[in-house]
């Protein structure tokens, strides 16, 4: 019976990889990875205006204005620490209608700078399209700078006066415990790399294996092969060779996008020379070789020593979890488009641990989502979330585990009785009743 | 030898097999005829071991039938139950594999068997190409492939032209020949009245009618008599014990309630002229089934 599990399960997981949709499907995933990583290359291929500093042609009519708004830019830009941003100043005696005759000003602003008895300066701002709040915001605080210290130059206070008064006030950032910055630090790249490389793949893979198994056995069953296979062995190792074929077929799609993304890596370091993937939009700004050294330089490398295998430990369980309840709701089916319906609750639950796993963040110390991660399914998408955040302990993350095994166990207590009975019921009639019957032995 | 022994099969409060009892020995073919749902598929769940019964036994050479021995089990269900996804080869592999046979015994049997029924170049075509005839015919060699000690065929002619049941006829005589038990439920009389030395009838789950064919078409009471020639039908149809008359091309049928009929029927019928057949024969196996049953096998 032992090498009819094998063959089953090798058959299984043969019908899964030996198909040109496999191979296509995983070429059309090293694409889109490699595209991902690439993202801003291939942006900057196709060219545009988003890397070119906003010009502002400047007609300072006080004669005296412009090298204090140029001052402020500078220092302002400073401050920000963000090239994007910055307002490029060109000084110009030429009117709107010349500046906005030559194409290339399209998009540059023009400002006419006039002397005002009242309020010192008075600015009009003139654009051919529209500004954002958030650019005439950015523009108002350094005219607005500008002007102040031009007031405070004309109200005759001496040099040293003017020069303290004008200074920024250096402000000190001082964090008690400086352990707590790095390890902060790390968490957050760590969490910021989590996301995007562990739980993503996961709900996507444990979509893959849900439909994955509730296919195959709704094929067999729909064709009556399930009779013929289940004549010549038991359910038992009919519903585990399903299970472990998918979960090998699993882990294998899951080295392969380990792979892909290494290729994605390389690809950026080939082509851009960096690993710096700050430029793929993320608001984290990950670098993965300051990931690296950062995690390894700080303590929570020895955390990572128990996280990733508890990690690893609890998405195996859960993808066996998946499978198995796959496998039982799948028997119970006459046709994939039941199975599908049947299915969709169960996803709906793990999206809502995929959410939860996102809000984790926001709502710090949320009673509600901790209890959740010990909820089964939700919980090998929240409990890892809710570990790396430092919200939860080891001591709570093995309890998630456990509570997993425990489901896993009486899915194959339980499961398997509703396996034996639905595989070969081909009638929606009564199936409730049945499944209970079938439950009760 | 398979000895079935008062088996029932209750599904909830619905009595599907009631108390059904049979043996067959090896080198027999036994037919199981009912119409649909009279518990043909249940039976045959049953004795593959598929459907545990709720009281009863089954038992194949006097062990229970279970995993330990299902290799020695060829089954053909009613409907298609391949893998249409699959080649023909890859088919057999998967199934022959599943019933213990080495891939290479298999690739050989299959050979054999496809180059008997003349479709050796499928082997390598998917069985969702192939047509409903053809697949009929690997669906059989597939069960077939491990030489079964015990094959059970449910509607084995479905969907074949008579060349091709000619070809399965011979196929699984020579496998009862060579001692295979076989047990087999069609929807064409005929082919079970040529086949099955043994029968059994089923109707809602029970047991109507089972014995030997030569026995029971015996023991009917009811016969037939063809003849042919020019008769006095109204005088025939007088006689007690004649059930009733058909014109079937040049020939009468004449239903008689019991073989003393036949002489009532012979002294009016040698007063005919130009009577070139007086045949007294046994009824059919389909008469025997509609009256047993009450309806027909369809």
């Amino acid at each position: 019976m032992t090498s009819k599990l094998k063959f089953l399960t090798l058959e299984s997981l043969k019908r899964k990889v030996k198909t040109k949709w496999f191979l296509v499907a995983n070429i059309l995933i090293l694409i889109v990875i490699l595209c991902l990583f690439n993202i801003d290359s291939i942006i900057k291929l196709f060219g545009g205006d988003f890397n070119e500093n906003q010009i502002i042609y400047v007609n300072d009519q006080t004669n005296i204005t412009y090298e204090v708004l140029n001052a402020q830019n500078e220092s302002y830009t400073k401050i920000l620490d963000d090239e994007q941003q910055v307002f490029e100043l060109k000084k110009t005696n030429k009117s709107e209608d010349e500046i906005f005759a030559d194409k290339k000003n399209k998009d540059a602003w023009y400002l006419v700078i006039t002397p005002d008895t009242e309020n010192t300066l008075k600015a009009k701002l003139v654009s051919d399209g529209y500004i954002s709040s958030y650019d005439f915001a950015q523009f108002n605080g350094i005219i607005n700078n500008a002007k102040q210290n031009i007031a405070l130059a004309q109200s005759n206070i001496d040099q040293a006066e003017l020069a303290k008064i004008s200074k920024s006030v250096d402000v000190e950032r001082v964090i008690l415990d400086e352990t707590k910055k790095g390890e902060e630090e790390g968490t957050q790249m760590i969490m910021s790399t989590v996301f995007p490389f562990v739980i993503l793949p996961f709900f996507i893979l444990s979509l893959f294996l849900v439909q994955m198994v509730g296919a195959e056995v709704n094929d067999e069953k729909t064709t009556r092969g399930m009779e013929i296979i289940i004549s010549s062995v038991s359910p038992k190792v009919h519903f585990f060779s399903k299970v472990i074929a998918s979960n090998l077929f699993v882990l294998l799609q899951g080295a392969l996008l380990i792979i892909f993304v290494g290729i994605g890596l390389l690809s950026r370091i080939i082509l851009g020379g960096t690993t710096d993937i700050s430029e793929l939009g993320s608001s984290a700004g990950i670098d993965i070789s300051s990931v690296i050294n950062e995690v390894l330089t700080s303590d929570i490398v020895n955390n990572l020593v128990y996280i990733i295998p508890l990690v690893i430990i609890l998405m195996l369980v859960t993808f066996v979890a998946y499978s198995l309840l796959a496998g039982v709701l799948a028997s119970m089916t006459t046709n994939i488009e039941d199975f599908q319906q049947l299915q969709t609750p169960i996803m709906i639950v793990s999206l809502i641990g995929y959410y939860l796993a996102i809000m984790a963040g926001v709502f710090e110390g949320s009673l509600f989502i901790k209890i959740l991660a010990f909820f089964p399914f939700i919980s090998a998408i929240l409990a890892p979330s809710l570990l790396v955040l430092g919200q939860i302990g080891i001591f709570e993350f093995v309890i998630s585990i456990l509570i997993m095994i425990v489901v896993v166990a009486l899915l194959i207590k339980y499961g398997l009785k509703i396996y034996k009975v639905g595989i070969l019921n081909y009638s929606s009639k009564d199936l409730w009743k049945k499944m209970f019957k079938a439950l009760r032995g | 030898m398979l000895e079935v022994k008062n088996i029932t099969k209750y599904y909830g409060d619905f009595l599907a097999v009631n108390n059904l009892s049979f043996s067959v020995k090896p080198g027999e073919i036994f037919g199981l005829l009912g119409v649909n749902g009279a518990g043909k598929t249940t039976t045959f769940r049953m004795i593959i071991g598929l459907l545990e019964p709720t009281s009863g036994t089954v038992a194949l050479d006097g062990k229970k039938i279970d995993y330990s021995v299902t290799d020695k089990i060829g089954f053909l269900t009613e409907e298609r139950s391949l893998l249409t996804k699959m080649t023909v080869r890859e088919q057999a592999i998967y199934y022959g594999t599943l019933k213990g046979m080495k891939k290479d015994d298999i690739l050989k049997k299959l050979d054999s068997l496809l180059d008997k029924f003349g479709i050796s170049n499928y082997k390598d075509k998917k069985i969702k190409e192939l047509s409903k005839g053809n697949q009929q015919k690997i669906q059989f060699i597939v069960s077939i492939l491990n030489d079964p000690k015990l094959l059970i065929l449910d509607e084995p002619f479905s969907g074949l032209d008579p060349f091709n049941v000619e070809l399965f006829k011979k196929q699984i005589t020579e496998m009862a020949e060579n001692g295979s038990i076989i047990i087999f439920s069609s929807h064409r009389m005929e082919h079970v009245e040529l086949f099955c030395k043994k029968l059994l009838i089923l109707k809602n789950g029970t047991d109507v009618l089972s014995g030997n064919l030569v026995d029971i078409k015996k023991e009917y009471r009811k016969k037939n008599i063809i003849i042919k020639g020019d008769i006095d039908v109204s005088e025939i149809e007088h006689i007690d014990g004649v059930v009733g008359i058909e014109k079937q091309g040049l020939e009468y049928e004449v239903k008689i309630a019991d073989l003393s009929v036949a002489d009532k029927v012979f002294e009016i019928v040698k007063s005919g002229h130009n009577i070139t057949k007086f045949s007294v024969e046994e009824p059919s196996l389909n008469e025997i089934f509609i009256a047993k049953v009450g309806e027909t096998y369809d």
